[in-house]
């Protein structure tokens, strides 16, 4: 029972401290994919955290007796200090339900989302395919539209879309990294990791960790596919291009929000020289994720390697029962 | 069906391109100089393309005259409407390289940029809003 306890408070501490730790440091800027692993080892350490929780008021004190002749003398011991049957099969069934449920809350909305994002996706690309041009060594789709935009469809469909506006007001640096970072979104399949992170926020929005999460790795995703266009140079070309479209973009519906607000941001980090975070502190960060990580389930695990004679509980109520 | 998508591809083209309504016969006379093709086979994939509301039809004399329903432009702006209005979404339809700004969200990225300094050379000529005018 203390070890219940003891992961769902690392829970609820993980899930209220971290974001707060993550988001106040300057450090992600340098390290967007670092970022990005802490942010999600974070956030299934406190799913397993409550997994686990669950899981072990559902099974709890699964015997480790030495032997058999331990076995009984542990239950007989059980049996006599505490003659009444304890509150049964309640708690083992609430755990069950618990860990079952919150993978399913998760796991369910992530599904129903990449369905329906799927769906939206295959109308668009089979609308592209008779309506936008290809162009042979362009390596983008192309659109008939004065404004200038630049996207691509993850999933399946894997396209990258240019409209001619675009194209021709982007110089060819400028060109090869608004590529370069579209490429680098489908390349590293971004869409999984932002679907993840809405599904988690959706499900549970009671954990900070968890409501900030999208927010978060969308501007850290952006940050890593800006990073690919390469080195510093070609960086600042992603600059210029960030520049150019915004010369002649679509302007925002009326009913919707402008989605750019921390575009400055993303132009002001380009333009900056980024200094690495060196191998030493990428391992420590590295081996934080993992700690973070691993914590719920040594948590879990250690009350029975410590060793000792349990009587199961199923075993003692049951002795209790048939004893009355 | 897989294997028709260039062909419809071509015939939207075809039709887009045009100055009016088509039939299937020249149609298919415009397409055969690169592709050969069986009159049933380019009438096949026209009327796929009416059922699935990408063109209209009108009756002449015997045979059918097709038109798109929309200009390609239209189609374009929509798709791309559609793309960049999606982009915020939280599971990720579409990832834009740079989502919808406000006028004054462009002015602030034009001067982060031009804060940083001027522009680096090997520009190919190419005419642009000047940032300081």
């Amino acid at each position: 029972m203390t070890t219940a306890l003891g992961l769902l408070a690392y829970a609820a501490i993980l899930g209220v401290a971290a974001p707060v730790l993550l988001t106040r440091e300057q450090w992600p800027e340098r390290a967007p994919r670092l970022a990005v692993v802490l942010w999600l080892a974070s956030s299934a350490s406190v799913l397993l955290s409550v997994v686990l929780t669950g899981l072990i008021v559902a099974l709890p004190n699964p015997a480790v007796a030495r032997s058999v002749a331990a076995l009984m003398r542990a239950c007989v011991l059980a049996v006599s200090t505490s003659p009444t049957a304890p509150s049964s099969s309640f708690l083992p069934i609430l755990g069950l339900v618990l860990a079952i449920a919150v993978l399913a809350r998760v796991g369910y909305g992530f599904l129903v989302q990449m369905a329906v994002a799927a769906r939206c996706r295959h109308r668009h690309v089979r609308a592209l395919d008779l309506v936008a041009r290809q162009v042979p060594g362009l390596g983008a789709l192309l659109l008939d539209n004065a404004a200038r935009a630049a996207y691509c469809l993850p999933g399946r469909a894997q396209r990258v879309v240019l409209t001619t506006g675009a194209l021709a007001a982007l110089s060819p640096r400028e060109l090869a990294a608004v590529l370069a970072h579209e490429r680098a979104h489908l390349a590293g399949r971004h869409h999984l990791i932002l679907a993840g992170a809405q599904a988690l926020a959706r499900a549970f929005p009671i954990v900070p960790l968890f409501t900030a999460l999208p927010r978060e790795i969308a501007r850290l995703v952006e940050m890593l596919a800006d990073d690919a266009a390469g080195r510093a140079g070609e960086r600042l070309m992603v600059a210029h291009a960030l520049v150019t479209l915004a010369d002649a973009a679509p302007p925002p519906p009326m009913a919707l929000a402008a989605g750019g607000a921390d575009t400055p941001a993303r132009v002001r980090r380009l333009l900056t020289p980024q200094v690495p975070l060196g191998a030493v502190r990428s391992a420590a960060g590295l081996t934080l994720a993992l700690v973070v990580l691993a914590a719920p389930v040594v948590l879990a695990v250690a009350p029975l390697l410590a060793g000792g004679d349990y009587c199961p509980l199923w075993i003692s109520s049951a002795l209790v029962t048939a004893n009355s | 069906m897989r294997g028709f998508g260039d062909l419809e591809a071509a015939i939207m083209d075809r039709l887009w391109t045009a100055d009016g309504p088509r039939s299937v016969r020249t149609v298919q006379e415009e397409l055969s100089p690169s592709r050969q093709l069986a009159y049933t086979t380019v009438m096949t994939v026209m009327d796929n393309l009416h059922r699935k509301g990408w063109l209209l039809r009108e009756m002449s004399g015997r045979a059918y005259l097709y038109r798109p329903v929309r200009s390609r432009q239209v189609y374009s702006a929509d798709l791309m409407s559609e793309a960049l209005t999606a982009s915020g979404d939280p599971q990720a339809t579409f990832l834009a390289f740079l989502r919808r700004l406000t006028v004054s969200e462009a002015e602030q990225l034009r001067s982060a940029l031009s804060d940083a300094g001027p522009a680096p050379p090997q520009r190919s000529g190419k005419r642009r809003a000047d940032p300081q005018a």
